[in-house]
Order: C-alpha cells, then structure tokens, then sequence
C-alpha cells in the first residue's frame, strides 16, 4: 500500500461571468488518507485560489460537498484517496458538478434552486394530530419508526437525483420522495391526501423505474429503491379510502 | 465454491465491458441493466411494428410470400434468432420488477441470476428449435398452455394491484407486462418450431381463422401496443422538459399505436 499518491484531477471549470466551461488539471501529491475536499483546499492554498466548491461539515452530515467523481455522485468529504485510488483503479479522476441544478461555479451548484424540489413535497408536518389526553407529547412507538427511521437518515445531497435513471427533469428526485414517505408514514401528520396526490403525481413515484442508482451511491447506506417501491406497490394506502 | 468463483469470474469479466463498467462503477449493475430492458424495449417496439406492417400483406397473399421469403434468408434467419436476446430479457428482466415493485420481493441478486441464466437458456433452446425443424406440434394446445399459464400470471397482478393506490395507467402497464411475458417469448418460439412453414401466408391465415388462436392474437397485440407505448411515453417524459413537446410526443406515440392497433384488428376481421 502506498503511502502517497501521485495524483490528477480533471475538474470541471465553470466561469458565470464569461458563461466558460472547461476542464482543468490539477496535479497533487497526496496522503492516502486525504479525502477530496483536502485535495480541493489544497488546490486553493497551493495552486488555485479561483477554484471553487462547497462544503460545510465535513463529515458526511450535511450533503453540501456532493460531487461527481468519475461519474459517480457522493460526498467528497468522505472519500479517501487511497479508497478511490483502489475503487476506480486508476490515480486519475474526472470532477464535476451534480448536474441538478444550475452550476453557480466550478463544483458549486445552486443549492436553493435545487431544494426547490424539496419544498414541493412539503417536507413538514401540514396538519400536526393531538397528543393523545393523557400526554403533553406525541411519542411515536417503535413498531411505527421501525418502518420508515431509515428514510429519515437522508441528508438531501442529492446524490441519488443525480444518479437516476429517470434524470432529474421531471422526476422530483428519490430524496424528494423520501421526504414525502417520511411524512406519509408519520402517525402525526393528518393531512394525507395531499401528500399522496403529490406522490403520485406526474412528477411522483411512477417516474422511477427502479434502476436502484439511488440506493447504490446513497452515502447513508439508505435503499431509497425499496422506500420508492412500496409507495410503487400502494403501501401507503390513501387513509380517506380505509 | 464453483458457483462463487464463477459468478466472480463473469463479474469480473463483465466489469471490463467497455462502457458499461463506467457506469457499473458509478450507478451499479442495475443501472445498466435498467438501460438494458430500455433498449430492448425500444427495440421490439420497433420490430413490433415492422412485424404488423408485413403481415398486413395477407390480404394479398402472394405478395405477403414474397416478402416473407426474403425475411428466410440466412442472414435475416440469424437475426430472428438474435431476437431471442431482447424478448426473452426485457421479458423475465420485466418479470423481476414486477416482483421487486408490486410483490416486495427484495431478493433482486438472486433474481437477476434467474433473469440471466433463463435468458441464456431460451436464446440457445431457440437456436436448437431452428435446426432441428421440428413440425410435430400442435399450435392450439401450445396456445392453450402459454395462455392458460399467462392469464394465471396476469390474474395475480391485477388482484395484486386492484386495491392498491396509484396510478391506473401505471398498473395497467404492469398487468399487460405480465400477460405478455409468456406470451411473447412463445410466439417467438412457436414461429421457430415450424420455420419457413409457419410463416407462409396459407399457414398464417389458417391460424388466424381459429377463433382461439384470432383472440389471443388479438390480446397480445393491444397488450403490446399499451405496452410499449406507456413505455415510451415513460421515457420521453424522462428527459424531455418541455411540456407541450413531451404531450405531442405522447400524442404522436398514441396515434402511431392506435393506427398499428387498427392494421392489426383490420386483419384479424378480415381473415
């Protein structure tokens, strides 16, 4: 194993005020426990200062440092360049922008336009039930979580959106729909019938075609595909028609 | 052992595919296998469509013979059987989602090695039926079996899907997908038991006169036609933003099936 890499990274370059679009490459040396978003503010202090990309935890908490490495989406701050190195089998790697929204420049993209998405699914309880009488709080039982504590683990990094087959045009997104299911599923929500109309929307779950992309670059190791295919499957049954 | 070291082995093979193994890497082998029953879907729409044009020659037998003729040369004998490949994998790759969307079968592996070994196994019985030439069956109880099986597979999709909430146009694709996965594949196979015979005009219309046989003919094909063009349309709505170019697509796929639907109910009449 080696203890540094000789590596290249062919970025994707995007100037919004020339509206230009190249790819430049950035030669390194580096640790084999860097991860990218090392690589990247390496690049800043030694090489490029203009190269620009997002991040905000850093540690695979808030999805802002989502990436396209050799076309795969996910986090950069989560990827080891000795893991990477092994994974694709070659020191040289393509980086791009997730392309589910506009660019804003270099690897940023706009992250609001993409939320957009979201928002449309209503990712809050509309219309919160009671707690019952006899309680100050709603508590959920654990049978109930058990169904959907998984979904909940999403952190909208949109890396799933960007690996979908049905691409991201009309298809809300796999997260969208997470965020959907979530509040379906959730014993306090009482305003059912609309979530549903959205989710069986034409921008809903029939625009997956279970490709299971979502599931395999989903950096929280959540199968999005079985969520997206029990709502497929009429699970989460319309509770004005039971 | 011998079946972990060969599944390693042909994954690892396969891994090399070019193209393919970028996306393996970065989307997952069901990403490329989703591309996969794309393709073939469009495929046979389109050979769908070429099918029913030349059998809409029947009215006109002699001219029907000698387009058909030409379709019995080698190279053409070589491509019917290549035919297998699309049908039999969109078929049970169709069959595989079914289970993993409507019946919550999440066993997808193991599945997948099902889609491809009974795939591997139809193309070959398929070529084996071409050189043998057999003529001994009997195209009603053939059709009686395929059907029978089928409509039991298209019956517990629909009880699957009757009371589920959702799309009726979503399960309706689902439910013709189901009665078309036998149906296809031995259609197929019945025209390759007796090849040469089985196309030529007399023979043909002679099958369609049955009214059986006229019935299932017809089944298949609208359920085909729905099929296909819920498929397409699916697609085009993938990628294309525009709404109004996304409607008159779906349009132009409605009016192209509907008239497809009509050469061939025409036909089914009038013979």
């Amino acid at each position: 194993m080696a203890s540094h890499y000789h590596i290249t990274l062919k970025i994707r370059r995007y100037d919004p005020e020339n509206r230009r679009s190249w790819i430049q490459n950035y030669h390194l040396e580096a640790g084999r426990i860097l991860r990218f978003v090392d690589l990247f503010r390496k690049i800043n202090n030694e090489q490029d200062p203009t190269f620009s990309w997002n991040s905000s935890c850093e540690h695979g908490q808030c999805g802002t440092c989502s990436v396209k490495i050799n076309g795969k989406p996910l986090l950069a701050c989560e990827l080891l360049v000795e893991n990477a190195v092994q994974y694709f089998n070659t020191p040289v790697f393509n980086v791009e922008p997730l392309e589910v929204a506009p660019v804003v420049r270099d690897l940023v993209f706009d992250l609001t336009k993409a939320y957009k998405r979201i928002d449309q699914v209503k990712p809050y309880v509309i219309s919160p039930a009671n707690p019952p009488s006899d309680q100050d709080e709603y508590s959920i039982s654990p049978n109930e979580m058990k169904q959907y504590i998984n979904a909940t683990r999403c952190i909208n990094c949109f890396c799933c959106s960007s690996a979908c087959i049905s691409s991201h045009r009309n298809f809300l997104g796999p997260n969208a729909m997470l965020a959907s299911m979530i509040r379906v599923l959730d014993p306090r929500e009482k305003e059912k019938a609309q979530r549903l109309k959205i989710l069986y929307g034409h921008r809903g779950v029939y625009r997956c075609h279970s490709s299971r992309a979502c599931s395999f670059v989903c950096p929280k190791e959540i199968d999005v595909a079985h969520f997206v295919a029990l709502a497929k499957a009429g699970r989460f049954n319309d509770p004005n028609n039971e | 052992m011998v079946k972990k070291r060969l599944e390693r082995f042909i994954s690892h093979r396969l891994d090399q595919v070019p193209i393919a193994s970028v996306y393996v890497k970065s989307r997952g082998w069901y990403f490329v296998i989703a591309w996969a029953h794309r393709l073939c879907g469009i495929l046979m729409v389109l050979f769908a469509s070429v099918h029913i044009y030349t059998l809409s020659f029947l009215s006109t037998p002699a001219l029907y013979d000698a387009k058909i003729k030409f379709f019995g040369l080698a190279p053409f004998a070589f491509l019917s059987w290549m035919l297998a490949i699309p049908v039999i994998f969109h078929a049970l790759n169709g069959g595989r989602l079914i289970l993993y969307e409507m019946f919550g079968s999440r066993n997808d592996n193991s599945m997948t090695r099902w889609v491809f070994s009974l795939s591997i196994a139809f193309v070959f019985l398929q070529g084996l039926l071409m050189m043998l030439w057999s003529r001994s069956v009997s195209m009603l109880f053939f059709w009686l079996v395929a059907a029978t099986i089928n409509s039991s597979l298209a019956c517990i999709v629909i009880s699957k899907s009757w009371k589920a909430t959702g799309s009726i146009f979503w399960k309706f694709h689902r439910i013709t997908g189901s009665f078309l996965l036998i149906m296809v594949p031995a259609h197929l196979m019945l025209m390759h038991l007796q090849p040469g015979i089985s196309q030529e005009a007399a023979m043909v219309i002679a099958r369609i006169q049955n009214p059986f046989i006229k019935w299932i003919d017809l089944g298949m094909l609208f359920a085909m036609l729905y099929h296909g063009g819920y498929g397409l349309i699916s697609i085009t709505g993938d990628y294309i933003e525009s709404k109004v170019l996304q409607n008159g697509l779906a349009a132009l796929i409605f009016l192209t099936m509907a008239a497809f639907g009509w050469i061939g109910t025409r036909l089914a009449i009038m013979i």
